[in-house]
């Protein structure tokens, strides 16, 4: 413990300086403006920036560039927030409860719990990774194929209590998601599946494409077809900040959401995404008002956006003590470490440990610039609201576009998201819900790539996915869990549940 | 043989019609874009960002930087294969989409070998066999005779990637066959490596070699003709006992059919002038690549040659078209 408070006192003699300080600020309020723009995401603004970071030093380059990352992560909520667009990827599950609570009247308490939620995940994240990252490692490593295969099957279980409709419609939609995933090139034999030939679905679909099709455009169709509707959130504001009573309330999502996204966050293949996911599914579970959820439920938002913000941080571990990269944004975090002559890996830590330790630091004053950036901000966000339709969302259109054009320079790709932004409305109109999608979507594509490559290891041999304690266990989680959603007595509470007021 | 052919010939027409048309030192008069196959942070868009910067200062313009990925690398062949070939739209090309993808589609919109011209070749990065805690080997001929005893399990950064394609030639080369495992990237199958889960991965040098420093990957052999400066420790595989076995994943620098002579020869040179600079050449070095000296035609023969030795090892495996 000592040696903790030692190093992480070294981290902050590095991370204080008034240059580094001054580069931890810039980074989040570039990243929170570019994760408000919806679909701008942290990886095009990096890319965008590395060659800038080529002129300062090492730490302070990682320092910004961090920065950028986990306030594109915070800046997502923002849109998900008061319009229903997420602006990240991650943000999918704040849209859910966050966008109603602004319906009635609670934009601004929605945008502080996220704040407050994403702080309290963000300091403890730093924490475990100062004291853990070593141990945490070795569990991330003991993911193999089949433990992978296991966590996807218990979130495919999970999926379903995402819906506010039927079940049935729910279900409908994760294998809807799951076959979207599955069009693109065959990971082992290279063949093309569900691509008609178009050449720009060879590389498959990108997750922002479907996100802002269905998230985004699907959400200003709606409101142009249905203008009541959207005037309720314009006529009320409401507080701005939540009470000491409501954090404390909320304190219990925070911290499952917490540790949720720091186990998640360590897992290769961007396991982080799952993480907001799997929080909303345990909260409303373990809820005394499950029927709130979907309605503007407070722990819909806080449990998420920590979750989210604790696996963003927590994703930098295999970056720092192995050198992998989990997501790409941290694949970037390596071009921005071998531009400065670091190579990365587990010497990180011996060779350079002020700038391990300095970046570790950095990550928690970080947290506090983003309190520091966004609680002000909530007025400003909120009064967004009051812009005339018929300007905001042409702006929206607008940046919705820029973002994925942004993604691969590819003009198809707006296109494919105006596709699918006629799919959602369409979707809306039929009373299917999109997030069940979002996650089959996401789950889909680890699923099937985790399940061959455990076959093949296993020279095809199924037992494999019994044989580990791990996936074992984590196969039994998730029978149990159906088990007990088709019990006939929990059933009727989920259905009351499910129920449309 | 007809490939190179045509090669020349389109070359030394154009170099007619340049002479007359562009004077010397014209060019460049506005922004180059320089694209990239592949998304922001990879391997190659390192290699291009480093080189852009360089080339800016050579040539005295602006050099900017296109990701355009998709489709398997293919998208951005044939967005510089449909370019004007005034020299404002280059691109860096590598092995996979110059030379094993017209092995691999049947549909190719655009072949390397009838759409682009060849200007330099930029480097040459070697690759490297690692085992993990899973094959506790210590020799590159035990990894051999282990194989050769059971079968072995390889990930790779992808169906068709240099990475599987070396660790196949490996298995002819010294005649075992392992099972192919595929990653989406080199990373998660790195991942899989360090934590025990797959046997053995021939991957490219700056993805292994803070790993192999920290102790948690051993590095058997590199597979280029000399030892790697920066692992002066690691024998060839020549040395370790497997003779024959060479592969490297390389860049070079291609411009749309039909560049004028006047701007290919000035983009040449240019690319040699760019590959003196100390800090290119530390950075390629970090990359795990050696910068070339091959010019337009000796590069255009060496790509008629990869596209012929990783077509014999595509068709040998009988990876599937599409």
């Amino acid at each position: 413990m000592g040696d903790v408070i030692g190093n992480l006192g070294l981290g902050f003699s590095v991370a204080l300086t008034l240059k580094n300080v001054a580069l931890c600020f810039l980074g989040c309020l570039i990243g929170t403006l570019v994760g408000v723009l919806p679909g701008v995401g942290p990886v095009a603004t990096i890319a965008i920036l590395l060659p800038i970071t080529m002129s300062l030093d090492p730490i302070g380059a990682l320092i910004m560039l961090a920065g950028i990352y986990y306030g594109a992560q915070y800046g997502g909520s923002t849109t998900a927030i008061l319009v229903n667009i997420p602006g990240e990827a991650t943000a999918v599950v704040t849209a859910l409860d966050g966008h109603q609570m602004a319906r009635n009247g609670e934009a601004g308490l929605a945008l502080g719990l996220a704040a407050i939620g994403s702080f309290i995940a963000g300091t403890i994240a730093t924490l475990l990774i100062a004291a853990l990252a070593a141990p945490m490692t070795k569990l991330g490593l003991l993911f193999g194929p089949s433990e992978y295969f296991a966590l996807m099957i218990m979130g495919l279980v999970f999926a379903v209590v995402l819906a506010r409709g039927s079940v049935l419609k729910a279900v409908a939609m994760i294998v809807f998601g799951v076959l979207l995933s599955c069009v693109g090139t065959d990971l082992e034999t290279g063949r093309e599946r569900l691509t008609f030939g178009v050449h720009h679905l060879y590389d498959g679909i990108e997750f922002v494409v479907i996100a802002m099709g269905l998230f985004g455009f699907a959400e200003i169709l709606k409101n142009i077809a249905d203008p009541e509707k959207r005037d309720v959130v314009r006529a009320r504001i409401g507080r701005l900040l939540p009470t000491a009573a409501e954090i404390r309330g909320n304190l219990a999502p925070i911290l499952r959401g917490t540790a949720l996204g720091s186990v998640l966050g360590i897992l290769p293949g961007n396991g982080a995404i799952l993480a907001p996911f799997a929080s909303y599914a345990i909260e409303k579970r373990v809820s005394r008002q499950p029927e709130t959820f979907g309605k503007g439920a407070q722990a819909g938002v806080a449990g998420p956006e920590s979750a989210n913000n604790a696996g963003a941080q927590t994703s930098f571990i295999p970056l720092l003590t192995l050198g992998l990269p989990p997501n790409a944004v941290m694949a970037l975090m390596v071009g921005a470490m071998l531009i400065q002559g670091i190579v990365p890996g587990p010497q990180v830590i011996d060779r350079n440990p002020q700038l391990f330790w300095g970046l570790i630091a950095s990550m928690w004053i970080g947290n506090v610039m983003l309190l520091i950036i966004n609680l002000p901000l909530i007025g400003i966000w909120v009064r967004l609201l009051a812009v005339p339709y018929r300007l905001l969302f042409p702006a929206i259109v607008l940046f919705c576009c820029i973002g994925v054009y942004s993604l691969s320079n590819d003009a198809t790709a707006v296109l494919m998201t105006g596709l699918f932004g006629l799919i959602g409305y369409a979707l809306y109109r039929l009373d299917f819900e999109p997030a069940p999608l979002a996650l089959g979507f996401v789950l889909g594509k680890l699923l099937e790539e985790k399940l061959r490559q455990a076959l093949i290891i296993s020279n095809g041999d199924p037992t494999t996915f019994v044989g580990s304690p791990i996936s074992a266990s984590l196969l039994g989680l998730a029978v149990f869990a159906l088990a007990l959603s088709l019990l006939p007595r929990v059933r009727r509470g989920r259905d009351t549940a499910f129920k449309e007021s | 043989m007809l490939t190179r052919r045509h090669v020349l010939l389109g070359g030394s027409v154009a170099s007619m019609l340049a002479s007359s048309a562009i004077s010397q030192g014209a060019y460049p008069t506005k922004p180059i874009t320089l694209i990239v196959s592949y998304a922001a942070g990879g391997g190659t868009d390192a290699i291009a960002r480093i080189f852009a910067q360089r080339l800016e200062t050579v040539l005295n313009g602006r050099v900017v930087v296109e990701n355009r990925p998709g489709a398997a690398a293919n998208l951005g062949t044939e967005a510089v294969a449909a370019a004007a070939p005034d020299g404002y739209t280059l691109l860096i090309g590598n092995q996979g989409p110059m030379v094993v993808n017209p092995h691999l589609f049947r549909r190719l919109r655009s072949d390397p070998a009838t759409t682009l011209d060849p200007i330099a070749l930029i480097a040459d990065a070697g690759l490297i066999v690692v085992v993990g805690p899973r094959l506790p080997v210590a020799t590159l001929g035990d990894l051999v005779r282990e194989a050769k005893n059971r079968q072995l399990v390889y990930g790779s950064a992808g169906n068709a990637s240099a990475s599987h394609l070396a660790a196949l030639l490996l298995g002819q080369v010294a005649q075992f066959n392992a099972r192919h495992v595929p990653y989406r990237g080199a990373g998660p199958a790195l991942n899989d490596l360090v934590g025990g889960h797959i046997d053995f991965m021939v991957t490219t040098i700056p993805s292994a070699v803070g790993l192999i420093e920290g102790r948690q990957l051993t590095a058997l052999a590199v597979t280029t003709e000399a030892r790697f400066p920066s692992l002066p420790n690691v024998p060839t595989a020549q040395e370790a006992g497997v003779a024959g076995y060479t592969a490297s994943a390389w860049y070079g620098l291609l411009g749309p059919r039909g560049l004028p002579a006047a701007i290919r020869d000035r983009l040449e040179s240019a690319t040699r002038e760019a590959l003196r600079d100390s800090t290119v050449l530390a950075r390629l070095s970090d990359d795990g690549a050696i910068p070339s000296r091959k010019g337009a035609r000796e590069f255009a023969e060496f790509m008629s040659g990869e596209r012929e030795r990783w077509g014999q090892i595509v068709r040998a495996a009988n990876i599937t078209l599409e």
